[in-house]
């Protein structure tokens, strides 16, 4: 739908629709196995080769400097082939807005500049968590030379592969908290095993403890739950994106089965029971497409209340998609449930996508709150 | 205030009283010792649970991604060991003689636990009603004795039902779908025997049972009169496995393909032959009987997935409710946001919903023309319960194989249910198919909700049990199929110009 409207989106459309068809779709089922299975290095080089690691990246960083709407049509692409490499480059473009937000565009510039390949250049964060909602667990203490961090901090997405990672801290005796970045290669950070989740597997997280970690502040002391609800504001209409590209990928799945299985002696799409839940897909996914190039116009345009047209669309679409995904898995019966097809991978990866950037019932409710100030 | 024929009249209008009430019409009949035995199971679930199911659950769906290949070998010992496989088997057939119907508590305990688990155990049931339901008793005595002896010497044997193939799922579910479907497993009548070609799949369980309950036709362009169940058992040649499916949830139960090649089955192990029966019928022609059969199994079984739902949904519900107790949000406990207690109750009105549910449906079975119903009249539940074994073998087990013994079972189960109870039967165990198992599905989702971060970590227990949730949709007829039967059972009968799978 975007695309339509900004014409200049196109290129970013195909190039990410050529990118999931050929890196993505055939070996979804082999790259869904990690942590049981190798991590698909491979697909994030060449990903990190054709810029879709920094679409929204200002181009005096190295990036592509595009807005949330360029964002928005790759996820979307991505998504509907595999929504893992679409939680990757989510994150590290979350971190990437965080930075930017807070003033801190010449440490994202820094760590551009070192980075070599893909995994130097990802800035790992813990994308699922709001700090304001469930607290800091990292303290930090100022020296001379830096901030030196210390404590326990679970679910950092990106946390075993990247090379930086961005965290919240509480500054000793201050209240409030504050980001801060550091380097993963420190030797006082110790990382967990990848954590099993329940979907995006293939865009691993790890619980880190950090001892005596040297990191850099970002932005003002103590100013951070601004920044992330800032940030969180933009990358709403991301997060919504995601959650459209998986109802699209798994509406097609399901149209497409429905036309080479058969029951009662005709193509199980002929029968209107069937062909009913298709058309109530078809409905979900126009509006969610509607809905994502909205979002992501009102994001850039700074239209009126667009935070909240941007935080509605992803809170609404994330909750159709665990519906539609649960429909996509129905209508190929038991294969849907089967890993040989890429439905059930969809319905776990839109119940991640519903966990992004906090929990929802608190986002709903400061959607009230923020209306009412 | 009213007459016994216009009060007769009135109840017969829909909704009709019998199939509306059917609790506080079971309940008066029911043995009170049903209770008791039913509270005696239930706390022997919970124990099950805390020392088995629990220290399992999390470890086994691990390590069957951790190494594909893993079979619940070490799942179905202990539950052998534990005496689940023969519990509910009567002791007219050597088991335990547990109260058939308290089983659906059972599977609800289990199921809150996990509910891949309780399915390791139960899928057994599901192989044992489909063989019950041929009412050949020589053979399921045969059988369910194997059973029994499985457990004595430590040496499981279990039984599945095979009917599902590659290119029919809910076509081999209903007669009035099998003719037009394309229905590939063939069991051509040879002399002594039959010789079955074709592939099953999503069996559960299939790699490591014993006896197969398998469905196959003499006829493959009328499959609908030549229905034939035939007793498989592992090592027959000319029956190999194939692969097991790579699943979302319930992992710890397999679901195996079933590969017939040249596989020659005796006449002994011919369970029900729908060409062949050494009876007429009154009431219903020969696609009604295989129908009937049909039903009679997915009676106890859609209503126990009902119950498999409504564990789920329990299970969600009861990590959810922990996590809220322990969890601080803004700085206080999630558990005192008003939002969050609303959720919660929510969650808890779907477990005592979806257990209402496939109580009733239960109920259903326990009335005349149910499948529980012969079982619970109480001097012959009493008898059955205080008989010893001994006694029973001398004196029931040698007249299995007489006409006679034959001629008593179909005049009970077969020609005794009539239409309408069987219409009664199905209908409400459709309905606690879907309905519980929806609900199953729908707290999975609000666990996660609730729980954002924490609920997508494997080791928090709550993305599995959505992983698992999901299965319970599908199986026993995808809940689109059981509306479908629903509507066929108790809603078109009213509506003569309906027609169902014609449009």
């Amino acid at each position: 739908m975007l695309t339509t409207t900004k014409q200049e989106l196109k290129s970013f459309e195909e190039l990410a629709r050529s990118f999931a068809a050929k890196e993505l779709a055939a070996d979804r089922e082999e790259h869904d196995r990690y942590p049981f299975g190798p991590f698909f290095d491979d697909v994030l080089a060449r990903a990190y080769e054709v810029g879709l690691l920094g679409a929204t990246l200002p181009e005096d960083c190295g990036g592509i400097g595009q807005g949330i709407s360029a964002l928005c049509v790759i996820l979307e692409q991505i998504s509907a082939a595999d929504a893992s490499l679409a939680g990757i480059i989510f994150t590290n473009a979350l971190a990437q807005e965080i930075l930017l937000t807070a003033g801190g565009k010449n440490l994202l510039a820094a760590v551009m500049e070192k980075a070599t390949d893909a995994p130097s250049a990802l800035i790992a964060f813990p994308s699922f968590a709001n700090p304001s909602e469930t607290g800091v667990s990292l303290e930090a203490v100022k020296t001379n030379q830096a901030y030196l961090l210390g404590g326990a901090i679970e679910y950092v997405v990106l946390g075993g592969i990247g090379g930086h990672a961005l965290v919240p801290a509480r500054i000793k005796g201050q209240s409030g908290y504050s980001y801060f970045l550091m380097e993963l290669s420190h030797r006082g950070v110790a990382k967990s095993r990848p954590i099993f989740s329940l979907g995006w597997h293939a865009c691993p997280a790890v619980d880190l403890t950090l001892a005596g970690v040297e990191a850099k502040l970002v932005g003002a002391e103590g100013e951070s739950a601004q920044y992330f609800s800032r940030a969180a504001d933009r990358m709403h209409a991301a997060a919504a994106a995601i959650a459209c590209g998986i109802m699209r990928g798994s509406f097609q799945e399901a149209l497409e089965y429905s036309r080479q299985r058969f029951q009662g002696g005709r193509e199980i799409i002929n029968w209107s029971g069937l062909r009913m839940i298709l058309g109530q897909m078809a409905v979900q996914v126009k509006i969610a497409e509607m809905l994502v190039s909205e979002a992501a116009l009102a994001v850039e345009n700074q239209t009126p209340q667009w935070n909240l047209c941007s935080r509605a669309a992803a809170l609404h679409l994330s909750e159709l998609a665990c519906k539609l995904t649960t429909d996509g898995i129905q209508c190929l019966g038991g294969n849907g449930y089967m890993k040989d097809y890429g439905q059930e991978k969809r319905f776990r990866d839109a119940k991640q996508t519903q966990a992004l950037l906090g929990l929802a019932p608190m986002r709903k409710l400061s959607m009230i709150k923020d209306m009412l100030s | 205030m009213i007459k016994p024929r216009e009060e007769k009249s009135l109840l017969e209008r829909e909704p009709r009283f019998e199939d509306s009430f059917c609790s506080i019409q079971a309940i008066p009949q029911i043995p009170k010792l049903h209770l008791k035995e039913t509270r005696t199971l239930v706390s022997y679930a919970r124990r099950f649970n805390d020392e088995v199911v629990r220290p399992l659950a999390l470890k086994t769906d691990l390590k069957t991604f951790e190494d594909p290949d893993y079979l619940p070998w070490d799942i179905v010992e202990k539950a052998n060991q534990w005496g689940f496989y023969t519990m509910f088997i009567p002791k007219l057939f050597g088991g335990q003689g547990w109260s058939l119907p308290s089983h659906a508590y059972v599977i609800e305990e289990l199921s809150s636990a996990c509910v891949g688990i309780a399915n390791v155990i139960f899928v057994h049931y599901l192989g044992f009603v489909t063989m019950l339901a041929s009412w050949n008793l020589p053979l399921v005595n045969k059988i369910c004795r194997d059973v029994v002896a499985g457990q004595r010497k430590g040496n499981p044997c279990l039984l599945t039902l095979a009917i599902t193939e590659p290119s029919a799922g809910t076509d081999v579910e209903e007669v009035e779908l099998v003719d037009r479907g394309k229905v590939t497993c063939y069991a051509e009548k040879v002399k002594g025997g039959y010789i079955v070609n074709g592939t099953k799949i999503f069996i559960s369980m299939g790699h490591v049972s014993q006896w197969h309950a398998l469905i196959a036709y003499t006829d493959l362009k009328k499959p609908s009169e030549n229905t034939v169940m035939l007793a498989v058992k592992t090592g027959m040649k000319g029956f190999s496995f194939g692969k097991h499916e790579n699943k979302m949830g319930q992992r710890a139960c397999c679901a195996s393909e079933l590969v017939f090649q040249d596989c020659f089955v005796p006449d002994e192990n011919v369970l029900v032959d729908s060409r062949r029966l050494d009876f007429t019928s009154q009431i219903r022609t020969t696609g009604e009987l295989v129908n009937q059969l049909i039903h009679y199994v997915v009676e106890v079984t859609r209503a126990s997935v009902g119950a498999f739902g409504t564990g789920v949904a329990r299970g969600a519900y009861e990590r959810a409710l922990k996590f809220a107790s322990e969890t601080e949000v803004e700085g206080k406990l999630l558990i005192n946001h008003e939002w969050a207690q609303i959720m919660l109750a929510e969650m808890y009105k779907n477990v005592i919903a979806g257990r209402l549910t496939y109580n009733e449906a239960n109920y259903s079975n326990s009335l005349k023309g149910g499948i529980f119903h012969f079982l619970q009249i109480k001097p012959l539940y009493y008898y059955m319960k205080f008989i010893p074994q001994p006694l029973i073998d001398m004196f029931f087990v040698p007249f299995y194989k007489l006409k006679i013994a034959s001629w008593l079972i179909r005049r009970i189960y077969v020609e005794g249910q009539s239409m309408e109870a069987q219409k009664r039967c199905s209908g409400w165990s459709s309905i606690a198919k879907f309905f519980c198992t929806d609900l199953g599905v729908k707290n999975s989702q609000m666990a996660l909700e609730m729980m954002g971060q924490a609920g997508l970590r494997h080791e928090n227990g709550a993305e599995k049990i959505l992983r698992d949730s999901k299965l319970l949709q599908i199986y026993e007829g995808t809940n689109q199929l059981n509306r479908l039967n629903l509507f066929n059972c108790l809603i078109a009968r009213g509506v003569p110009q309906a027609r169902v799978f014609e449009e």
